[in-house]
């Protein structure tokens, strides 16, 4: 199954696509999936603290607008979006 | 009632005579209007203008519970609310946010305005991004919608 993560805030840095896919196992969780961003910060920006603890201090959302925890399973193509740290106004 | 809206300002800035003209209304006594407007200042460093970004359909959901939640929070049913923010490139001085609210009495007003504004702060997931005078830019830490996992 291809995962799709929409990017926002300091996480847009990690690709200039505004968006990462990953293949996943099928009942992956959101846990599995900061991994894979964990990984792939890893590879791509030699682990840069700041983006890895912008992946470990992120919510992520559902294609239908809702918060997911991290034992939420992904179950078919789905596209997430990860939440970083807020701060508007 | 609410309007709750996300402004790309590539398209539109954020009128505050449209929010005066949206909550005016004989049934209220009392308005206040907050703006929220770029500074040259953060963190000892000069500022020349923020990028804002936001996920639109979030924000404008946060944006409805907050002013449900003052219908049981605050108890102040009767009330006109006008909230807008900026998504994209703001200079200095330009504004960001506008929440503009009517009720009965000042009492309520204030309560409820900067109930919204510190609401919104908590909750409707914006980002900013600060541009400064050396070309540099950087995205500001902001709060975890949840504990960190490390």
């Amino acid at each position: 199954m291809k995962i799709k993560i929409e990017l926002f805030g300091a996480s847009r840095d990690f690709s200039d696509q505004n968006l990462l896919e990953f293949d996943v196992d099928s009942h992956s969780t959101i846990k599995d999936i900061r991994k894979k961003m964990l990984n792939y910060l890893d590879i791509n920006f030699s682990g840069n603290e700041n983006f890895k603890k912008i992946v470990n201090s992120s919510a992520f959302c559902s294609e239908n607008n809702n918060f997911i925890s991290d034992n939420y399973k992904i179950t078919k193509n789905e596209k997430i979006a990860i939440i970083p740290p807020i701060g508007g106004g | 009632m609410l309007h709750a809206k996300i402004i790309d300002t590539k398209e539109k800035k954020l009128s505050i005579i449209e929010a005066e003209n949206f909550i005016s209304s004989h049934d209220y006594g009392a308005s206040i209007f907050f703006t929220g407007t770029v500074r040259n200042q953060n963190d000892n460093k000069s500022v020349i203008g923020i990028t804002y970004d936001s996920h639109d359909t979030l924000v404008t959901n946060s944006f409805q519970e907050i002013y449900n939640e003052a219908d049981q929070k605050l108890n102040i049913k009767d009330k006109s609310v006008y909230i807008e923010h900026a998504k994209g490139y703001l200079n200095l001085g330009e504004i960001s946010i506008i929440i503009a609210v009517a009720c009965k009495h000042r009492d309520q007003a204030y309560v409820l305005s900067r109930y919204i504004i510190e609401e919104i702060k908590k909750r409707a997931p914006i980002w900013k991004k600060e541009h400064y005078q050396n070309n540099d830019s950087a995205w500001l830490k902001g709060n975890p919608i949840i504990n960190e996992k490390n």
